[in-house]
């Protein structure tokens, strides 16, 4: 017999759950990580020096992060939406240390070869009132997109994402509720950035929704719309010539679509990242009639077109 | 909770000029004519129920075409479905080749029979088959039959013939699978049901 086989033993591999993880906790260096990606992304796309300040952007909110002072306890027990998301955005009363962070990454990114016009937005922030900091930041939660100029959308919400990642890492609730639709985060209740299909583990396979704002990640079945629950009319849409790394999940029934990374195909794909990298994708479903049901913080697309639901 | 859903947003409608790519000072020329070199692309992912066995692990099947009824969709991928209780997404090396079973040329797609004595198939209607079968069942049922056992006990049964069921049955086709080949007589039969 040979002694040098390669039979594996009993733990080496990881075996498929019983029960699939509802959700998945974002890492205290998330903002490092979509850096490197939005780094190496800005070498290769047409997006390039954006993508390369975005870097710049998620590098000071890693350091925003790690230098965040530690929040008081909450009993995370909604009084505005008992059985909701614990950490909902639209009520939660937010800690002024969120404002804390917004400086901490607008001194970052005063300095450096970056825009005049960067430098100007960065400028105009920090001479803003608290006042107006916070309405900024309710209608960057509300989703109202209307209510905040495009220049200063990335940098408020990557405050308010400092902010929303320190509270979820620390959440001692197990799972969060699952809500109805599924397309909102059962943590703090934002919309996905986009989907992944995960690739290793015991979440190979499975598709998880991003949160835009919290990096939570939620399990819903694959070959579902994210916005209105359909399984029927749901197709996916790529780049033709491309190997199906990323697609697009569209609903005939809701007329939306949410971008779905399948990280098999490439392992270094990252939500907020590979979603401005494929801008091209957007533009050919908006031809088709189809709208974006995902919401990416770091893009305000100038004026704001919707369609109801 | 009802959770008052946001509405879809057009990302690119007014074609990238005054988003906060540009509003902080960034160039979107290249991403504006980059798009022109592109076209859409569209597949399908459906679910189904592997043929093989009675595990029947759930698959998902990718396919490309949009399912227009006139047009031919073609399946490139099938994967273990990773939401299916029965299965996680795993596969056995057989349901792992389904795709090249889909496309083999040897792949049986009508009923073929071949004459005793002949050392060749042909094909022939599913009509044609089906009385063949029936035929064959009939005249062996009516030969071999048995409604008493020696000792005179009543025991209708047709020992002779033999049936076996696609795995990948529903309930439904399992149930009259049963009725049917029970009613019968035979006693040698296997399917869905069973599990």
């Amino acid at each position: 017999m040979n002694s040098g086989n390669n039979i594996k033993t009993p733990g080496e591999l990881t075996p498929p759950s019983a029960s699939i993880k509802p959700l998945l906790r974002p890492g205290r260096d998330i903002f490092a990580q979509r850096a490197a990606r939005l780094r190496r992304l800005s070498r290769e796309s047409s997006l390039g020096s954006y993508l390369a300040f975005l870097a710049l952007l998620s590098d000071a909110q890693q350091h925003a992060l790690d230098r965040f002072p530690p929040l008081p306890s909450r009993s995370i027990d909604p009084v505005f939406a008992p059985g909701g998301p614990p950490l909902a955005a639209a009520s939660w009363g937010r800690d002024g240390a969120w404002r804390a962070g917004l400086t901490a990454i607008l001194d970052e990114l005063s300095q450096g070869g970056v825009p005049r016009e960067v430098r100007d937005t960065v400028a105009d922030l920090r001479a803003s009132t608290e006042n107006r900091l916070e309405r900024l930041a309710d209608q960057v939660l509300a989703g109202n997109l209307e209510g905040v100029a495009p220049g200063e959308l990335p940098f408020i919400a990557a405050a308010l994402q400092v902010y929303w990642v320190q509270m979820a890492v620390g959440l001692d609730e197990p799972d969060g509720n699952r809500l109805s639709p599924s397309g909102v985060c059962p943590v703090c209740g934002s919309p996905p950035v986009a989907g992944v299909v995960h690739a290793s583990g015991s979440e190979q396979g499975l598709r998880y929704l991003c949160c835009s704002l919290c990096a939570s990640q939620w399990h819903l079945v694959r070959l579902t719309c994210s916005a209105c629950d359909a399984t029927q009319g749901v197709d996916y849409y790529t780049l033709e010539g491309s190997d199906g790394a990323v697609k697009a999940e569209g609903c005939d029934s809701c007329g939306s679509y949410l971008k779905l990374f399948y990280l098999e195909k490439d392992g270094q794909m990252e939500p907020m990242a590979d979603d401005l990298a494929t801008l091209a994708l957007d533009m050919l479903l908006e031809r088709e009639g189809k709208a974006s049901s995902g919401c990416n913080p770091f893009f305000h697309p100038g004026e704001v077109a919707t369609t109801p639901i | 909770m009802n959770v008052t859903r946001r509405r879809f947003l057009k990302i690119c409608a007014t074609g990238l000029g005054s988003s906060s790519v540009v509003a902080l000072g960034f160039p979107v020329t290249k991403a504006q004519a980059e798009v022109r070199a592109f076209k859409l692309a569209r597949s399908s992912e459906t679910r189904n129920t592997c043929p093989y066995c009675s595990v029947s692990c759930g698959l998902i099947m990718h396919s490309l075409g949009d399912r227009a009824k006139n047009a031919e969709s073609s399946i490139f991928h099938i994967e273990g479905d990773p939401d299916h209780p029965v299965n996680r997404g795993t596969l056995c090396p057989k349901g792992a080749g389904l795709v090249d079973f889909i496309h083999s040329p040897n792949r049986l797609k009508y009923p073929e029979y071949r004459a005793a004595g002949s050392d060749r198939w042909q094909r022939i209607s599913w009509d044609e088959a089906f009385a063949r079968v029936a035929r064959w069942m009939k005249d062996d049922r009516d030969r071999n039959f048995l409604a008493k056992n020696a000792a005179g006990a009543t025991v209708n049964r047709w020992l002779t013939t033999g049936f076996l069921a696609a795995s990948a049955s529903s309930n439904e086709a399992g149930y009259l699978t049963h009725k049917v080949i029970r009613n019968l007589g035979v006693l040698a039969f296997d399917n869905q049901a069973r599990v």
